[in-house]
């Protein structure tokens, strides 16, 4: 039997829900404005810091886990009421072992356990110290007899990416750059002088506050990915009799690990990155355990290493569905902020010139987003093959070849009255741990082979 | 009633079972009239209007409910404008409830809420008998 307690980071996670309480005192400031009242808050606000604090310590201190020697891993709690949470080893569909970088400093581990069938708010996030979290993981989820590979696929599709996407921001800052050049540095002053002429106010830093905004999210969309290839880095990934695993990561190590018989699908993205770069990321779920990495990432001809990791996965038929009839819902999602950025381009061209070039790059974004319809459009759909259900869906600009592993799936089909009378129908597929999958106006018949198959 | 009997026929709704759903969807509607009424007596009775095209709806819709248990699966039909059809494989079941209220016994109806890991099926106010021979099966499934 092994006993332990949380690491200190786990009063973070306390801590951090309690942030709204500090608020509380500085509600005074607002009527008093002053500086001893200012004063006062903080001094409070000091006071529930350290209030808080004795908490966290108390909770620590009253709560423990253990592991038995039939890997019965139990969660204690014992102050007032004796509480304890047992979870079976084999119990658990998956499990998940984070190193972010603050947690690596402090030697922890954040270990997260996904029991078969719970949804998301049944799963247990732990803290532990970091020797404790890889012992539990390998007493839950032992790797015996592993087969390795080290894909490097993964590593250059987030490099392309990240370039890409650096080029872009530059295009961007040169644009903003451009908008912002001849204008008064003094805001204040420049304010003043146009309140009389709102408008103009407007035509002269509209356009480059939205340049910088959009610069702004192209940096935070490039930190993102600078995070997706830092995560990428030292790929590994093993299957075992029983279990699929991979770890890897630079700065911020990860680690997950499902169990094979509860695997709910397996998604290959073919996103158009992967198209132009022809490698492919396969992403797995197991229960509601959905790592946000791809398993492994895959080039063509690499087949063999697909097939040797998920060999009972299936690819849906390269058939084109029927389109006779079919919802033109998939335009919708793109097609209608399109149309309205499409209207603010033509309106802008009269009142604001100088903010169209940059109102035609989201209209151009949704322009782009609006062929991910028309892919939909063309492509969704639903075959069963070899007794397992493989399906396309489309999301955005990528399309799912998913193939769905487990038995026990619920069906329901919708039908609005013009589906009726097209004989169409969306089907949401629901696997165990409430994740849910849909297709979209699919032929009858089709979905009749999916109740009875 | 045994299985084989209760797979040749279909669970509806019957029409005391539809009156409990309706007067439970009706209570939500008296409580808030006399506030809609204060505001104004065209308020008050807009209000009684659209509420009572609601519980008219789930009148409706109740009328076109069908549960059918099949050899592997629970099968739940219901809508006609709006069809919908639900699936749940009967070795997924992993809990069913049976819930009967004072009203519901009057009715000779239970509410049986079927869980998988996946999500909950309800199946209002279907025949006593009837639900409690289901509920039975589809406790015996479970792995």
């Amino acid at each position: 039997m092994k006993h332990g307690r949380f690491h200190p980071l786990m009063a973070l996670r306390f801590l951090r829900k309690t942030l709204a309480v500090y608020l509380l005192p500085l509600i005074n400031i607002l009527f008093e404005r002053n500086w001893p009242a200012l004063r006062d808050a903080l001094m409070q606000d000091l006071f529930i810091f350290a209030l808080l604090c004795a908490v966290s310590w108390v909770i620590l201190h009253v709560s423990s886990w253990s592991l038995d020697e039939e890997n019965t891993f139990c969660l204690h709690w014992k102050l007032f009421v004796a509480l304890d949470r047992e979870i079976r080893g084999s119990a658990l569909a998956g499990l998940t072992l984070e190193r972010p970088l603050l947690f690596r400093l402090c030697g922890a581990s954040r270990l997260v356990l996904y029991p078969i069938g719970q949804p998301k708010k049944g799963t247990l996030s732990l803290c532990l110290r970091q020797d404790n979290a890889q012992e539990l993981a390998d007493r839950l989820f032992p790797i015996e007899k592993p087969v390795l590979h080290t894909p490097h696929s993964g590593e250059k599709v987030a490099l392309v990416l990240l370039g890409a996407n650096g080029v872009s921001t530059l295009a961007l800052i040169a644009l903003a750059l451009r908008q912002t050049r001849g204008l008064p540095w003094d805001p204040q002053t420049a304010a003043f002088s146009h309140l009389n002429s709102l408008a103009a106010f407007a035509a002269r830093w509209l356009p480059a506050g939205t340049a910088w905004l959009l610069v702004l999210a192209g940096a935070f969309w490039s930190t993102s990915l600078l995070r997706s290839f830092a995560q990428t880095l030292r790929y590994t990934v093993w299957r075992t009799e029983d279990q699929l695993g991979s770890r890897g990561g630079w700065l911020n190590r990860y680690e997950f690990r499902v169990r094979r018989s509860q695997l709910s699908f397996a998604d290959v993205r073919l996103s158009p990155g992967a198209r132009l770069l022809h490698r492919w990321p396969v992403f797995v779920t197991a229960g509601c355990c959905c790592p946000e990495l791809p398993f492994f990432v895959y080039r063509s001809g690499e087949e063999a290493m697909f097939a040797e990791l998920l060999p009972e996965f299936r690819m849906p038929p390269e058939i084109l569905p029927d389109t006779r009839k079919r919802s033109l819902l998939f335009f919708a999602p793109a097609g209608v902020p399109f149309a309205f950025f499409l209207l603010l381009v033509l309106v802008s061209r009269y009142t604001l010139p100088a903010l169209t070039p940059l109102l035609l790059i989201p209209a151009m974004v949704f322009l782009v987003l609006l062929s991910g319809g028309y892919m939909g459009y063309r492509q969704e759909g639903i075959w069963p093959q070899d007794g397992l259900l493989t399906l396309r869906r489309q999301e955005r600009l990528s399309l799912h070849c998913i193939c769905i592993l487990h038995p026990d799936l619920c069906l329901k089909a919708m039908q609005s009255p013009w589906a009726v009378q097209a004989r169409r129908l969306s089907l949401t597929i629901t696997l165990p741990g409430q994740v849910r999958l849909k297709v979209r106006s699919i032929p009858e018949a089709d979905a009749e082979q999916c109740f009875n198959p | 009633m045994t299985e084989q009997e209760l797979r040749r026929t279909a669970l509806i709704i019957p029409p005391r079972g539809r009156t409990v759903l309706c007067v439970w969807l009706a209570v939500p509607g008296l409580l808030a009239a006399p506030f809609a009424f204060w505001q104004s007596l065209a308020a008050g009775l807009i209000f009684c209007l659209l509420w009572c095209t609601l519980v008219g709806l789930l009148y409706a819709r109740m009328c076109s409910f069908a549960a059918v248990l099949g050899q592997q699966s629970l099968t739940v039909y219901a809508g006609v404008s709006l069809p919908t059809r639900q699936v749940v494989p009967r070795r997924a079941v992993t809990s069913v409830y049976q819930l009967r209220t004072p009203l519901m016994r009057l009715a000779g109806v239970s509410l049986l809420v079927v869980s998988t890991p996946g999500g909950r099926l309800w199946l209002p106010a279907v025949p006593a008998a009837q639900a409690g021979l289901l509920a039975h099966i589809l406790a015996e499934d479970r792995p």
